[in-house]
């Protein structure tokens, strides 16, 4: 650790021209020190790519995420072109296209369009995780979700398990257990990513017992004003409910 | 994040927040894909590119855009759009040869020529040569054995984060702790590099 100190503050101080003479002198009659030398760049640019490919799957979570909210305004339109027709007197379609949606349907249809299946390809996630994901999108909800229970098991800090065990006991209906993973999901902080708040919206609209419903709401209202994660969907939501 | 939400600030206002520390800046990294977004349509109709091959040549776009930002090499002598715009451009073409020949083979030091760039020739060859010998597919793999903690120091560092953002990130006490924690998380990559 002390070589891989000495290596950094080299590259990150400005060194005068007697610790540069020495530094390369010993790149050059050390093969040690310098493999260590060679080694401290390549792990931070293999850092830096991990780092990419983790940006890169938050803007395709992102970018399929708003494809969904574009088509949602196509169908909009859809929708006023119905209007016109209703308005030249089809009395029942107007109740059709303009009623409510209700929170548990609503709710339907993002698990339906986003929770089907989840991104196995990201090569940051372990092998574990890899396993707990392959059981999910083979529909194995019980067995991905004790995958991912034991992988929090002997890493606490595990963002991705604690994601997806959430997930997973949502789509087992135990909405009690998603939201305690969800609300543990809110104390990370700092991370690219993290729907902690979506998620908890929408377990309380899919569980939609007394006062979910409006919980729920305030939720999305924080999201919304906040412009959290999941901004679009909790904006296309309230317009909705 | 809406893209009119992230057209409500002018480019230099987005190279500000880009260049700022902290949650701020990772918002703006998403204002910034979502801005030119519409790029990825026209990959697919001016490249004939398929819809995943013009993401990920956007979402490339996007991440050499930051770095050259983040390293203050964009000097804004054109609009972000027309930078973006030849970047993905070159992005499109490269794909399109790819597709017909198997020039793919970039010389690995020059990723990391900035800091080679620091020593003097008769060092830096030594360093490219054992560099370009590296096994990076198995550091790779052994960067994802580390556990989450330590991974995610990484990342960070290789993303350009002070370790006083990490510190505020990871919610560690200062960066000086944050410093060790690296550094040992750096020594177990190499020994698992090394040894398993």
């Amino acid at each position: 650790m002390d070589n891989l100190d000495y290596i950094e503050n080299y590259f990150t101080d400005k060194p005068g021209p007697e610790l540069t003479r020495e530094f390369e002198e010993r790149i050059k009659s050390d093969p040690g020190f310098a493999e260590e030398v060679a080694f401290y760049m390549t792990a931070r640019e293999v850092s830096k790519e991990a780092s990419g490919i983790a940006k890169k799957q938050r803007f395709k979570e992102t970018y399929q995420k708003n494809r969904v909210v574009r088509y949602g305004h196509v169908r909009k339109l859809v929708n006023y072109i119905a209007a016109a027709a209703v308005l030249s007197g089809i009395i029942f379609g107007t109740y059709i296209f303009f009623r409510p949606v209700s929170p548990q349907e609503l709710a339907g249809q993002y698990e339906k369009e986003h929770l089907q299946t989840l991104a196995v390809t990201m090569s940051g996630r372990s092998d574990s995780l890899q396993a707990g994901l392959s059981l999910y999108n083979d529909g194995k909800y019980s067995e991905a979700l004790s995958q991912f229970e034991n992988i929090l098991r002997t890493d606490t800090s595990n963002f991705s398990a604690r994601e997806y065990a959430g997930i997973s006991a949502l789509r087992l209906k135990e909405y009690d257990r998603a939201l305690s993973y969800f609300e543990q999901m809110e104390t990370h902080k700092g991370l690219y990513s993290n729907y902690a708040q979506l998620y908890e919206a929408l377990t309380l609209m899919k569980r939609n017992l007394p006062g979910d419903a409006e919980r729920a709401k305030q939720i999305l209202q924080k999201i919304a004003s906040e412009d959290l994660e999941g901004k679009e969907f909790a904006q296309e939501w309230l317009r909705k409910m | 994040m809406d893209s009119a939400g992230s057209n409500r600030y002018t480019d230099q206002e987005l190279i500000d927040q880009l260049r700022q520390s902290g949650t701020d800046k990772r918002r703006s990294e998403e204002q910034l894909f979502n801005r030119y977004v519409y790029f990825i349509r026209e990959g697919m109709t001016k490249h004939a590119l398929s819809e995943d091959e013009s993401f990920n040549a956007y979402s490339d776009t996007i991440l050499a855009a930051l770095d050259n930002i983040n390293k203050e090499h964009f000097e804004a002598r054109a609009s972000i759009k027309t930078y973006l715009y030849q970047i993905f451009h070159n992005k499109c073409v490269d794909l399109l040869r790819k597709r017909t020949t198997n020039k793919n083979i970039v010389h690995r030091a020059e990723m990391i020529s900035d800091r080679l760039m620091q020593l003097s020739d008769s060092a830096r060859s030594v360093v490219q040569t054992l560099i370009d010998k590296a096994d990076w597919n198995r550091l790779r793999e052994k960067l994802n054995k580390l556990e989450e903690k330590c991974r995610q120091i990484l990342m960070f560092w290789g993303d350009n984060y002070s370790d006083k953002e990490i510190a505020s990130f990871l919610q560690y006490k200062t960066a000086d702790v944050v410093k060790t924690s690296r550094l040992r998380c750096l020594e177990r990559l190499r020994k698992l590099y090394i040894t398993e």
